[in-house]
C-alpha cells in the first residue's frame, strides 16, 4: 500500500513540472471558459437575463391590473427583466416571432369573471423560439404567481361569500377554519391577497433564477468535465513512457506487485486530476464568480468520480497504445468524442436524437449534467445516479487497461 | 561456499524464437559471475527472467533460496537489478530518484536517508544531489543507475551491460564500483559483450551465444579451451571480406577476426603460418604494417567456439 502512494506521489511530482501538461491542463481550460463564456454569454451580469418582456392586459376586471403591479413593481423581477407594459397584443405578438421581445404575457379579457366563477382562467404567455432559457424563465414566473394568486383569489371570494352566512353555517367544506379566521381578522380579503402575492412572486422568481445557469457557468462545467479527461491522457504518456525508458521494468523488479504499480499509476492521475479540479474549480470562481452550487461534497465527489474516468482512460490508453505518439493521436480523438456527446461543445440535447443513445457511454455527459444540476441548486442525491455511472465507466476502462497493458 | 544463485534449465520462447534455451549455472555467494556474449545472445533475457520481469517459459531459478515463481516478492527483495537502460527519471533530481527507488524496496525515514547518502557517495555524485538526472553526463546517469540499485543492500546485484555508451572515466569508475561492492560482500552477476569487463572482474565467467552457455569456468579454465594456440595480430589495411576468406583457408588457421585495420588470427602454429598469412595479404592488394603473436583471450575463445567474433 505504502509502495503504491510512493509511485502516485513521484507521478505528481513529475506532472507538476512538466510545463506542457500544465498549459494543456489548466490554461487551457481557463482559457476556453473565458472566451467561450464570453462570446455565447453574459459575463459579469451575474443572474440578470436583461430581456424584454412585455404584458398586455385586456382584462376588463381587476384581477389582471394586479398581476400587472405585482409584476412591474417587484425589484427582484425588474432586476432580471425589461417588462413594457402594451395594449395591443396583436403588435405583441408580431414582435415576439420576430424576437424583438423575449416573451409576453396576454391577460384574456374576461380573466376576472372567469375567476369568480371557478373556471378556468387560460393566460397566453408567448415565446421567441430562440430565446428558450429566459423566455422560459419568464413563463415560469407567470405561471407560478397567476397560479398562486389565483388560488387566493378564488378562495378570498369563498370566504367572502361565507362570511355574508350566518354562522350557524361552518366554513366551506375543505377550508382550514383556523387559516380562515386568521386572514379575515386582519381585514378584508383582497388587501392579504395582495400581500401575498408579492410573496409568492418573488420567492418564485428566486427559485426559477437559482436553476438559471449563464454560459460561463455551463462552459466551467463542459470544460471542466472534458479537461479533466486530459489528465488521463497524460496518465497514458506518463506509463508508456515509463515502459520505453524501462523505469516500468524496473518497479516490476521491486517487491512490488503489478497491481500495486498499476494502482501507483492510477492514483497519481487521480492526484492530478484532483489538483486540476481544484484549481478549476478555485480559478472558475475567483476569475469568472462561477458558483458551482451549495453542495461542495457533491461537486467535490462528482470531481473524484470523474478523476477516476481520468485514471481508467490513462490505463485503457496504454493498453491501446504502445508509444507517446500513438496516444496522441487517439487520445484526443476519445476525449473530444467523449466531449461532444457530453455537451461540452454544444449543448447535449442539440445533438441529432440518433446520437443521444450513445451519451451514457460518456463520462463527461454524466459529469457535466451533474455539474448543472449542482449549479441550478440541486443536491447530492439529485446528482448519485451520475456519480455512479461516471465511476462505473472508469473502472470498466481501468480494468480494461489493466487487462490488456503491457509491461515489456 | 553454498549457492546462492541456481538456475536449472532456463529456457524462454517468442512464439518460435528460442530466446534462452536450457541455460543452467550456480553462482557462490561472494563471487562476481560474468556473462559474456555477444548482442542477441540471450544475456538480457535471462537477467529479465531472474527480476521477474518475464515469466520463464521453463527451468526454475532461485535467489537466496526463494523461487521466482511461487516466492517471487522474497527473491526481488534479495535482488538489486541495475537495467542495461538509464532507468530513472529526467525531470527528478538524483536525490529524487533515489529516494523513489529506496522507498520501493520498503526503505523508510532515517534508513533512506542513510542509504541514499551512502549510494550518493558512492557513484561520487554527493555534491550534485539536487541536480535533476536530465542535467548529468551519460557516465553520471549510469552511476546513479548503478546506485539506485544497491539502496537496499541486496544479497545478490545483476548488472546488465552497465558500461555501454559511456566515457573511460566512467566506465572505470563503475568497473571500480563493482569491485568494491564485491570486497564488501555483495554477490554480483555480471553482463557483458566487453571480454575486457569480464576479464578483469568475474571469477566465473559463462560465455553465451544463441540462447545458450558454450562454454564456463574461471578465466584461465576459458583460456584452456584454446590451450597451446597463439594469436597473431596484424595491423592491415585493405582487408576486404575476399581476403578473410583467404586467410581462412590457410593451412592452420583455426579462426580470423577482424576489426577496421586490424586482423587476429587464431593458430597453434604462428611460426609457420606467418610467412604465408603476410604473403597472401600482399598478394590480394593488402598492405601489411605490423606482425606480433599474443596470448589467447576470452575473444580468442569466442571465436574458437563460435567461428566468429564477440561483436558480429
Amino acid at each position: 500500500m505504502r509502495n503504491l502512494l510512493t509511485i502516485a506521489a513521484k507521478d505528481t511530482r513529475i506532472m507538476v513540472r512538466d510545463r506542457a501538461a500544465l498549459l494543456v491542463m489548466l490554461a487551457m481550460p481557463l482559457g476556453l471558459i473565458f472566451i467561450l463564456g464570453s462570446a455565447l454569454g453574459n459575463l459579469g451580469e451575474g443572474d440578470s437575463l436583461d430581456a424584454e418582456v412585455a404584458i398586455v392586459n385586456d382584462d376588463t376586471g381587476e384581477t389582471g391590473q394586479r398581476f400587472v403591479d405585482a409584476l412591474t413593481s417587484a425589484e427582484e423581477i425588474d432586476a432580471v427583466f425589461n417588462i413594457h407594459v402594451r395594449d395591443d397584443a396583436g403588435e405583441v405578438r408580431t414582435e415576439v416571432e420576430r424576437g424583438d421581445l423575449t416573451a409576453a404575457l396576454v391577460i384574456p379579457a374576461d380573466l376576472t369573471d372567469r375567476i369568480m366563477r371557478g373556471e378556468p382562467a387560460p393566460l397566453e404567455v408567448l415565446q421567441d423560439p430562440g430565446s428558450t432559457v429566459s423566455a422560459g424563465v419568464w413563463a415560469a414566473v407567470v405561471r407560478a404567481g397567476v397560479a398562486q394568486a389565483s388560488a387566493q383569489i378564488v378562495a378570498g371570494h369563498t370566504l367572502a361569500e361565507a362570511l355574508s352566512t350566518p354562522p350557524s353555517a361552518g366554513p366551506p367544506p375543505g377550508a382550514d377554519a383556523s387559516g380562515a379566521s386568521a386572514g379575515v381578522s386582519h381585514g378584508y380579503p383582497g388587501q392579504a391577497q395582495e400581500l401575498e402575492l408579492d410573496a409568492v412572486h418573488v420567492s418564485e422568481l428566486e427559485v426559477e433564477l437559482e436553476k438559471e445557469v449563464s454560459m460561463i457557468s455551463y462552459y466551467a462545467a463542459a470544460m471542466s468535465g472534458m479537461f479533466l479527461l486530459f489528465g488521463g491522457m497524460f496518465g497514458a504518456f506518463s506509463f508508456v513512457r515509463e515502459r520505453r525508458e524501462q523505469t516500468l521494468a524496473r518497479m516490476i523488479s521491486t517487491p512490488s506487485s503489478t497491481a500495486v504499480i498499476v494502482g501507483g499509476k492510477a492514483l497519481g492521475v487521480m492526484l492530478i486530476g484532483a489538483l486540476q479540479f481544484l484549481v478549476l474549480l478555485v480559478g472558475t470562481r475567483m476569475l469568472f464568480q462561477v458558483d458551482w452550487g451549495a453542495d461542495v461534497l457533491a461537486v467535490v465527489l462528482v470531481g473524484f468520480a470523474e478523476v477516476l474516468a481520468a485514471a481508467g482512460l490513462a490505463m485503457a490508453l496504454a493498453a491501446l497504445g504502445k508509444t507517446e505518439r500513438a496516444i496522441g493521436g487517439i487520445a484526443p480523438a476519445f476525449i473530444m468524442l467523449f466531449a461532444a456527446l457530453g455537451g461540452a461543445m454544444i449543448p447535449a440535447e442539440q445533438l441529432p436524437s440518433w446520437l443521444l443513445p450513445a451519451q451514457v457511454f460518456s463520462p463527461v455527459y454524466w459529469t457535466i449534467d451533474s455539474f448543472l444540476q449542482l449549479m441550478q441548486g440541486g443536491a447530492l442525491v439529485d446528482v448519485a445516479p451520475n456519480i455512479g455511472a461516471v465511476a462505473a465507466i472508469g473502472i470498466a476502462l481501468l480494468g480494461f487497461g489493466a487487462w490488456r497493458v503491457r509491461y515489456e | 561456499m553454498s549457492s546462492i544463485v541456481e538456475v536449472r534449465a532456463l529456457t524462454k520462447r517468442f512464439n518460435e524464437l528460442v530466446a534462452v534455451n536450457e541455460v543452467s549455472f550456480s553462482i557462490e555467494e561472494g563471487e562476481v559471475y560474468g556473462l559474456l556474449g555477444p548482442n542477441g545472445a540471450g544475456k538480457t533475457t535471462t537477467i529479465s527472467m531472474m527480476s521477474c520481469l518475464i515469466e520463464p517459459t521453463s527451468g526454475a531459478i532461485m535467489v537466496d533460496g526463494y523461487d521466482s515463481v511461487r516466492e517471487p516478492g522474497a527473491l526481488k527483495a534479495a535482488l538489486g537489478v541495475v537495467p542495461q537502460e538509464v532507468a530513472l527519471y529526467p525531470t527528478l533530481t538524483a536525490a529524487e530518484n533515489l529516494r523513489f527507488w529506496g522507498s520501493m524496496y520498503g526503505l523508510r525515514g532515517d534508513a533512506l536517508k542513510r542509504a541514499v547518502a551512502d549510494a550518493l557517495e558512492l557513484a561520487g555524485l554527493a555534491d550534485r544531489a539536487k541536480e535533476r538526472i536530465e542535467k548529468y553526463s551519460g557516465g553520471m546517469k549510469r552511476r546513479i543507475n548503478i546506485a539506485a540499485g544497491i539502496l537496499h543492500k541486496p544479497r545478490v546485484l545483476l548488472m546488465d551491460e552497465p558500461t555501454v555508451g559511456i566515457d573511460p572515466q566512467s566506465r572505470n569508475h563503475i568497473l571500480e564500483t563493482v569491485k568494491d561492492l564485491n570486497a564488501a560482500g555483495m554477490t554480483v552477476l555480471y553482463t557483458s559483450h566487453y571480454m575486457e569487463e569480464v576479464e578483469y572482474l568475474c571469477d566465473r565467467i559463462a560465455i553465451m551465444d544463441h540462447g545458450a552457455i558454450i562454454a564456463e569456468g574461471t578465466l584461465n579454465e576459458l583460456r584452456d579451451v584454446v590451450g597451446g594456440m597463439d594469436v597473431v595480430a596484424v595491423k592491415v589495411a585493405g582487408a576486404t571480406p575476399e581476403v578473410l576468406e583467404r586467410v581462412r583457408a590457410i593451412e592452420g588457421v583455426e579462426g580470423v577476426e577482424s576489426a577496421e585495420d586490424a586482423l587476429e588470427v587464431l593458430t597453434r602454429s604462428s611460426g609457420s603460418i606467418m610467412g604465408r598469412l603476410v604473403s597472401t595479404l600482399e598478394s590480394e592488394g593488402a598492405h601489411v604494417t605490423s606482425v606480433s603473436v599474443t596470448e589467447p583471450n576470452l575473444e580468442s575463445v569466442f571465436l574458437h567456439l563460435t567461428g566468429k567474433s564477440l561483436r558480429d
